[in-house]
């Protein structure tokens, strides 16, 4: 597993992905892990095949107890069905969660973590002196759908906007943002039901300080490139399907 | 899923399988017990011998059919439990693998994981232990099942007899004692079956 540190201050910002031991015929993902200095919360953990290698690449970072919050962005396998596995590894942690989905992300099994409803309208996860807004984003492409941003390290971890598919061994950064947007096109008009949510999304994501958008799948954004990906992706017309 | 964990599921989805055949034989021994007390009731005096019998049949008939049920409730237990014994053995293997994976990177915290690791271990040999104690019980009543089917096929064999002194009854009470001898039969290999499938699993 790849680890690549994004925002290093009072806390930070860890980003794991590139797994090489991942089977081919699964999706690659990127999780991200945010850590105090007490405790470290994980953004969107992944599916059961990568619970091993994901664990053992947090433990470089902090002791199995200091785990204590998981986010998922959505219901999504590649989002969080090493959540069984987790339930049994952690003894006192929280999973963040839309509240539509709770009785469908119980079926992966939550016994003894504590399942965090998030209402559609959003809300924080305090992690020690940070504070994080949980940002609602639906339909994008889950029906029930959440982001993170943290306005201390200006990065929003933005669930399956922003994804895009390619070689295991890609960088971890968008370095020519005209050639990427080929990579992205086909998913965002397949997998974004709604050109009404994305419109909605984009104005309010418009309003915030961003320095990185940080996908679930594929390549982060960093300076410009996350005001390109938002023009381009206001310009994009979504839900082709039909 | 290791060969050992299927067929443990396959041993316990056999069960229900087999049971509700075992079920259905029952409602049918039932069915010829109350067929053969209406003849026995026609035939009077000439097949006195064959009442106390149907009663009897009837009698069993039930007493198999509660066994049963009370197993097929026991078989919904033991397929809960191979399943949470299948998900706690998944976790442990997958803690140990990432228990080696922190270590041999060198993971400061590496050491951590040991408590997770432990605790899944315990918790798939509880699962283990739980359930060879359940598949003893349920052989023993496996075992009483049998028990009913040997009885029957006694009382078959007495019915038969009965009915050669019934007259012109003898051949509907003739068909009586075959038909229960036959679902006897037909109960006492199913439960056997049953029995060899989960015998590998009993406590030892
Ligand atoms: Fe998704
Ligand atoms: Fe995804």
């Amino acid at each position: 597993m790849k680890t690549t540190k994004i925002y290093e201050g009072t806390h930070q910002w860890i980003m794991f992905g590139r797994d090489e031991g991942k089977p081919s015929n699964i999706i690659d993902t990127n999780q991200y892990v945010v850590r105090t200095a007490n405790r470290c919360l994980l953004l969107d953990p992944g599916g059961a095949e990568l619970f091993a290698p994901m664990m053992a690449a947090v433990l470089h970072h902090a002791p199995v107890d200091q785990i204590t919050d998981l986010f998922a962005s959505h219901q999504d396998p590649d989002v969080i069905s090493s959540l069984g596995l987790w339930d049994q590894a952690l003894t006192n942690a929280r999973l963040h969660a839309p509240a539509i989905w709770e009785g469908f992300l119980r079926h992966y099994s939550c016994e003894s973590i504590e399942y965090v409803p998030i209402p559609d309208n959003g809300g924080t996860i305090k992690l020690e002196s940070v504070e994080l807004q949980i940002i609602p984003a639906h339909y994008l492409h889950s029906s029930g759908n959440f982001h993170v941003y943290d306005p201390q390290a200006k990065i929003l971890m933005s669930g399956d906007v922003g994804a895009a598919f390619e070689a295991p061994d890609s960088p971890v950064f968008v370095d020519n943002f005209a050639v990427h947007v080929e990579k992205m096109r086909h998913w965002h008009q397949r997998m974004m039901p709604s050109n009404q949510a994305k419109r909605v999304w984009i104005e309010r994501v418009r309003n915030l300080d961003i320095d990185i958008l940080a996908p679930q799948h594929g390549r982060m954004f960093r300076g410009d490139d996350v005001k390109r990906f938002l023009d381009w992706f206001d310009a994009l017309q979504v839900g082709i399907a039909v | 899923m290791t060969n050992q964990t299927k067929s443990q599921f396959i041993a316990v989805a056999s069960i229900t399988s087999e049971l509700s055949a075992v079920m259905v034989v029952a409602k049918e021994i039932s069915l010829a017990a109350a067929n053969a007390k209406a003849i026995a009731f026609r035939a009077g005096d000439k097949a006195k011998g064959f009442q106390p019998i149907t009663d009897f049949i009837n009698e069993l008939a039930k007493e198999t059919i509660e066994l049963v049920t009370n197993i097929n409730i026991y078989a919904l237990v033991l397929y809960r439990l191979t399943v949470n014994e299948f998900q706690k053995t998944t976790a442990y293997n997958k803690f140990e693998l990432a228990a080696k994976m922190a270590e041999s990177d060198g993971a400061v915290y590496a050491n951590t994981m040991q408590g997770p690791v432990d605790h899944a271990r315990l918790s798939m040999q509880d699962c283990q232990r739980q359930f060879k104690r359940d598949v003893s019980q349920l052989l023993g009543q496996l075992e009483a099942v049998m028990h009913h089917a040997r009885a029957a096929r006694v009382i078959a064999a007495n019915s038969r007899i009965e009915a050669s002194q019934a007259g012109e009854y003898l051949q509907s009470l003739q068909a009586v004692a075959e038909s229960v001898d036959k679902a006897a039969h037909t109960i006492h290999d199913n439960v056997q079956r049953c029995r060899i499938a989960l015998s590998i699993y009993r406590n030892s």
